[in-house]
């Protein structure tokens, strides 16, 4: 019984509270509420996220632009799979390189043998695609070139005929008596003829669409031959791509052949006859020694794939989200304690609350640059890469010119909801200190800013949630690598994936974005001290 | 076999290094996803960084300017750039660097795409081209009625280019007013370059084109592969004429470094264009029968997601010697995509100085320029040396063969007449070639420029 | 000299034009070791006498002094008792009481500290709740935490304002004892806020009346001279406890009826206004018109 309380406290603290009937119900407290709870709090978003799907799934595909159409949920999948298994390719190759002895044998017998495996497979499928192309060429040009002769004849017709309708017109007007009414027949065979013209026009326009509907049409043997064929040639690519991992460019093979020259070059020395060939061979000697330091701590550059990116994103989206507070919490609290410097902040505040990131950026990057004039050879950037994780994801000054941006949208909420937990601190709770005799700095430490604590976190929760908004837009536009390169990355590319990995991108960005509003939450729920929900 | 050819290059390419240590190895690269920066991408992806002793990183960038930005600040060792832009930038058009080059990345590549509408006003007035197969070159002359037409409603045609010194942007240029249609002329107030414009060119990302071009923002645009491709496979526009035809063989794409530098690490600076060598011999390596033999792996390569990432068949039609000017029009087009033949890495100043007289004749260089001073500055910008000597030790590697490079050319192309205008261009005479043209800026030796 | 005394003290808010007077002209002496009871109606100013004993409210007029000194802001050595408790809800009972005790008594070794802090709340019978928030502890439990922080505070005077009034009957009277049991065996001196005259009697030494506000005022002491330790359980038999209680009822109810009558005069005469009938006078329609010539036709 104990452990039931103390897991309904945990569900309760990490605010998913939703679970909590769940928890009852296993416990068989007061199944029929439970059970209603759980219809209300569960199966009725459930229904609402498949109703969603369905939806989607339906309305997607129906949606069509020249530039593509809305990807389905199962295309979204297929591309989420896709990032991922691309993801996975890169970190086989990346293991491949630093393979040796028998694992690196292993992996080459396996990569070897699937490679014969799908070889024929592949030329089959390309072969297979090329029959299937001609064919699709063929019939279509069956189809369509009588289609255009006779577009091309009618266009000649109608040609020809108002030529002539013109000719005769020329001639009618050359004639013209002074008859009013001549002359108005001649202008309504004027008009006449326009029209026809125009009607003409219309003709042609409406046959020539008809060609492009038959031209854009459809293949979709076409495009399954093209799919298979694809898959298998990409496969292939990356096979021998970890072939050469394995072999050529294979760390423990090259290091061995570097040793091999170290040796034949110290036997040299060891033999030289004049000083200058010793001289000469024991500057090759150091060289090679060198060569070979490098070649051991060499890694496989890897190019940055979504799981990375995401990891960087966090990262970033933090170190933003740790400078706000520090700039946020420290002015917020001055503002909430004393009223002549709230009144000397409100202007700032109200001016640069709503600017929007993407002015930020440039000009965040322009300081940033200011500060990094070598990005090789940077102090700041040195420290930031020394701290562990963050340092391991390449801290450059677009990942700080990120940072920044995202701090400069951020910090409001928190510093507005500082000053207002400060300033709405409870009477009673200063007559204490007062009693007390606190200091400024005890009574700041002691009763101000635990007292102004939920306030803060409901600002920081709003803060890390308008800064990951915001992190998106800066990583695009600074190109620093995260999920907003991807985003820019993969609309660059134009692939038929383009559209399907947006929305990969929408579920991972909402998801984190999920996340980290739950941890916030949680801790929002440890600071607070009155019991009330936060959230919900 | 081949796995041995490589592993002996390697440990040749490793004797190599011994005469020359490399001042930096870890190199981190910035391309834009066009299938122009493919010897970078092959570079590295063949291991030829690797044989090198160089471990290279190559970083999409989002646009040229960041490109540049990122080069000039040291974010970026080098990069793939518009040939006009090391130009630009040492001249201080826009941002003020010196960028130079040693190595050329590729000839052609581009094209101009109108939207489906245009092309069909196009297909009224000539009715020659009203055909499945319309003959090529198509030059602007249909669209000059259309452009007459759309100033007399008192609107202008809108058309995309990538860059304001990009290679785009002077093709556009030349193909209209090749036909006597005037592009607007760049003035020290008028950075935008519409000043006289009877079709206004704006800026676009490449990869915006298709988009742009379907909202009909704009009309019609210049563009590297695979935008042109992926509009006809989409169906939102038409190319009506490649750069091979604007003019044959025209330098497109460079390697790009800043001049501080090439000046810290030479041997490195000669080392990476070793690699970049090896990377466009191994793109136009063919067979007996004159077809591509790497060129399929090289789009496997390039359509992943990290590199151009377009889809493989639509990128695999220009790189692998097609063209689709319609769904049912595909031409073989051998040269659309040229990386090692014609001597095409080389880095020539007359591809400088035809860059420059282009700069002047729209305008982007303000006052009159003297012929000495065309030279001076391509000179300052290509860097032949650096080329020769990586060409020397591959050469001594046995990598390439001798009569793949030019090694006694005082850096000049001779004079072609090769153009959609068939003017001739002779970069020892750029005044003459500026004042050749009906549209543009014209100096007079001896005078201020005139219009 | 008095211990700690009020010295024709008056204090009121709001502008001249509409001032209120909460206080006017209070005097009071309490001598060391006394225990001083003030009963009053709620309203009457009890808090803010309280506040100014404790120095968190300065008077306008008059003078407050302890030591001869003249209060001028608030201490330690005069614990005060807050009527609503004012602990920290973000601290345990075991901290509220360490905050105080900490800053009284700097020097306190660590475990000093524990062990004085739990006496205090041994003192009050919480020690099962001194790990709890105050947030989960009763209204009474929270005022017991409220007296031990003061007490731990050993003040030299004690200033209670209405300690007592949340609590039930049965550890209301529990913290009767206790509080005098304390008051006895430190000697100190407390000033304590009531309006229960039973409770008044049965701790104080002295009852001092609180007049009914505004302008409330001390109206003259009455001693207890009853001997302690007092039995509550003689309250209803003890002729002399009955009487004491009786004469001040008696004073209270005479306050009371004082100030309703005081408010009666101040009625203000409402006007005889009445609402105009406005249909007396509306005039008929057109249509109406119309509809009444028709059956004047007929």
């Amino acid at each position: 019984m104990a452990f039931k309380y103390k897991l309904l406290k945990a569900i309760d603290v990490a605010g998913l509270q939703v679970f909590d009937p769940v928890v009852r119900l296993c416990y068989g407290e007061e199944p029929k509420l439970q059970l209603r709870r759980i219809g209300l709090f569960i199966v009725i978003p459930l229904l609402t996220l498949a109703a969603f799907v369905a939806l989607w799934a339906y309305v997607g595909p129906r949606h069509k632009t020249k530039a593509g159409e809305v990807p389905s949920p199962a295309v979204v999948l297929q591309a989420g799979q896709d990032t991922w298994r691309f993801d996975a390719w890169e970190d086989t190759k990346a293991a491949d390189y630093k393979r040796a002895g028998q694992d690196r044998e292993q992996a080459l017998a396996a990569v070897n043998a699937r490679i014969e495996e799908l070889e024929p497979q592949a030329e089959q499928a390309a072969a297979q695609l090329a029959e299937v192309e001609d064919a699709y060429r063929t019939q279509l040009m069956e189809q369509v070139k009588p289609l255009y002769d006779e577009y091309r004849q009618m266009r000649v017709d109608f040609r020809d005929e108002s030529q002539r309708r013109e000719a005769e017109l020329e001639d009618r007007a050359a004639h013209l008596s002074g008859s009013v009414a001549e002359r108005e027949a001649f202008l309504d065979a004027l008009r006449e003829h326009r029209q026809w013209e125009e009607g003409e026009k219309a003709e042609l326009a409406a046959f020539k669409d008809q060609i492009g509907e038959i031209e854009d049409a459809k293949a979709p043997e076409l495009e399954a031959a093209r799919a298979q064929s694809n898959d298998l040639g990409q496969e292939l690519q990356y096979l021998r791509k970890r072939r050469d991992q394995l072999t050529s460019d294979n760390l423990s093979l090259k290091l061995a052949d570097a040793e091999q020259r170290l040796e034949q070059r110290e036997q040299a020395f060891l033999q030289a006859s004049s000083g200058e060939e010793a001289l000469s061979l024991a500057n090759q000697i150091l060289a090679e020694e060198a060569a070979m330091e490098r070649i051991e701590t060499s890694t496989y550059a890897k190019p940055w794939t979504l799981p990375d990116q995401i990891m960087r994103s966090i990262l970033c989206v933090f170190t933003g989200f740790v400078l706000a507070s520090i700039i946020a919490i420290p002015i917020g609290i001055l503002c909430g304690l004393n009223r002549v410097f709230m009144a000397a902040m409100t202007p700032l505040i109200s001016l640069f609350k709503p600017v929007s990131p993407i002015v930020w950026l440039p000009i965040v990057f322009i300081i940033v640059g200011g500060f990094i004039p070598e990005p090789s050879d940077s102090a700041l950037l040195d420290f930031f890469n020394a701290i562990p994780v963050l340092g391991a994801y390449d801290v450059n000054p677009a990942f700080l010119s990120s940072a920044i941006t995202v701090a400069l949208c951020s910090l409001w909420p928190t510093l507005v909801n500082t000053a207002l937990g400060v300033a709405a601190i409870d009477k009673d709770h200063i007559n204490v200190a007062r009693v007390l005799r606190l200091g400024f700095w005890s009574r700041l430490v002691k009763i101000v800013v635990p007292s102004a604590l939920p306030l803060i976190f409901a600002g920081l929760r709003i803060s890390l949630g308008v800064g990951w908004m915001v992190l998106i837009a800066a990583e695009l536009l600074s190109s620093s690598e995260g999920i907003g390169k991807f985003v820019w990355d993969m609309f660059n590319n134009g692939s038929s994936q383009t559209f399907a990995q947006m929305f990969v991108v929408v579920f991972v960005v909402g998801l984190i974005g999920l996340l980290l509003d739950r941890i916030m939450i949680v801790f929002q729920r440890l600071v607070s001290f009155d019991g009330a929900p936060t959230a919900l | 076999m081949k796995r041995l050819v490589t592993f002996c290059t390697s440990l040749l390419a490793a004797a190599a290094s011994f005469a020359a240590p490399l001042e930096k190895t870890d190199l981190k690269f910035g391309f834009i996803k066009l299938t122009d920066c493919a010897p970078l991408v092959i570079a590295k992806e063949k291991g030829f960084f690797q044989d090198e002793g160089l471990s290279v990183e190559v970083v999409a960038q989002p646009n040229w300017k960041t490109l540049l930005d990122n080069v000039i600040n040291g974010n970026l060792d080098g990069a793939h750039m518009l040939s006009g832009q090391p130009i630009a930038a040492t001249i201080g058009i826009g941002t003020q660097a010196h960028v130079v080059t040693a190595f050329t990345m590729d000839l052609n590549g581009n094209g101009i795409t109108v939207s489906n509408n245009i092309w069909e006003e196009m297909q009224q007035i000539d009715f020659d081209l009203d055909t499945p197969f319309p003959e090529h070159p198509i030059s602007a002359d249909a669209l000059k009625p259309i452009v007459e037409e759309y100033l007399s409603k008192g609107d202008k045609l809108q058309m995309g280019m990538v860059f304001p010194v990009s290679t785009h942007n002077y093709e556009l240029r030349y193909w209209l007013a090749a036909s006597g249609i005037n592009p607007g002329m760049y003035t020290k107030t008028d950075v935008g370059g519409r000043t006289d414009a009877e079709v206004e060119l704006s800026v676009t990302p490449p990869p915006m084109m298709p988009t742009v071009l379907e909202a009909g923002n704009i009309q019609g645009y210049c563009v590297g592969e695979p935008w042109n491709q992926q509009a006809v496979s989409k169906g939102i526009g038409v190319p009506v004429v490649t750069n091979y035809d604007i003019w044959q063989n025209n330098p497109e794409k460079v390697f790009g470094v800043t001049k501080k530098w090439a000046d810290a690490n030479p041997h490195t600076h000669v080392a990476v264009v070793k690699a970049l060598i090896r990377a466009g011999r191994w793109l136009d390596e063919t067979d007996a029968s004159g077809h591509y033999v790497n060129r399929d792996e090289a789009v496997r390569i390039l359509s992943q997601p990290n590199y151009v990432g377009a889809d493989y068949n639509v990128i695999k039609n220009s790189m692998t010697g097609y063209f689709y000017f319609q769904k049912t029009d595909k031409r073989e087009m051998p040269d659309f995509n040229v990386f090692y033949k014609y001597y095409a890495t080389y880095p020539w100043y007359s591809d400088g100085i035809w860059f420059l007289t282009q700069m002047r004749r729209w305008g982007q260089i303000t006052e009159p320029k003297s012929a000495a001073w065309y030279a001076e500055t391509a000179q300052k910008i290509y860097l032949p040396d650096v080329y020769l000597t990586a060409a020397q030790e591959l050469l001594d590697e046995g990598l390439i063969e001798k009569d793949e490079i030019p090694w006694d050319t005082d850096g000049y192309k001779p004079a072609t007449d090769a153009f959609i205008d068939g003017i001739t261009y002779d970069a020892h005479d750029p005044i003459g070639y500026l004042n050749s043209h009906q549209i543009g800026n014209k100096d007079f030796v001896g005078t201020t420029a005139g219009n | 000299m008095a211990f700690l005394e009020l010295d024709h003290v008056s204090l009121g808010f709001g502008p001249p034009n509409d001032r209120t007077e909460v206080l006017k002209d209070v005097n009071l002496q309490v001598q060391e070791n006394e225990f001083v009871a003030i009963i009053g109606f709620s309203g009457s100013g009890k808090s803010t006498l309280v506040s100014l004993l404790a120095g968190l409210q300065q008077p306008e007029k008059g003078c407050v002094r302890m030591h001869g000194q003249p209060v001028t802001e608030p201490g330690p050595e005069r614990g005060i008792m807050f009527q609503n408790y004012s602990l920290l809800p973000w601290l345990s009972v075991h901290g509220n009481i360490e905050l105080a005790v900490k800053q009284v008594f700097p020097r306190y070794s660590r475990a000093e500290r524990k062990a004085h802090v739990e006496r205090y709340i041994e003192m009050v019978n919480l020690t099962p709740a001194a790990d709890k928030k105050p947030s989960e502890l009763s209204g009474g439990m929270r005022q017991r935490v409220s007296l031990a922080r003061t007490l731990a505070m050993q003040p030299e005077v004690i200033l209670l304002d209405e300690p007592l009034s949340a609590l039930d009957a049965l550890t209301r009277a529990n913290l009767q004892d206790e509080i005098v049991r304390i008051w006895g065996e430190d000697r100190r001196t407390v000033v304590m806020i009531t309006n229960d005259v039973d409770e008044a009697l049965l701790m104080a030494d002295r009852v001092v009346p609180l007049t009914m506000g505004p302008e409330a005022t001390l109206a003259d002491a009455f001693t207890i001279d009853l001997p302690r330790p007092r039995d509550r359980t003689l309250s209803n038999s003890d002729p002399d406890f009955k009487h004491l209680r009786n004469r001040i009822t008696q004073y209270l109810i005479g306050l009371n009826e004082e100030a309703k009558a005081l408010r009666v005069d101040e009625r203000k005469e409402m006007p005889d206004v009445r609402p105009v009938d406005f249909y007396a006078t509306r005039r008929t329609s057109f249509w109406e018109r119309l509809r009444n010539n028709d059956t004047d036709a007929a």
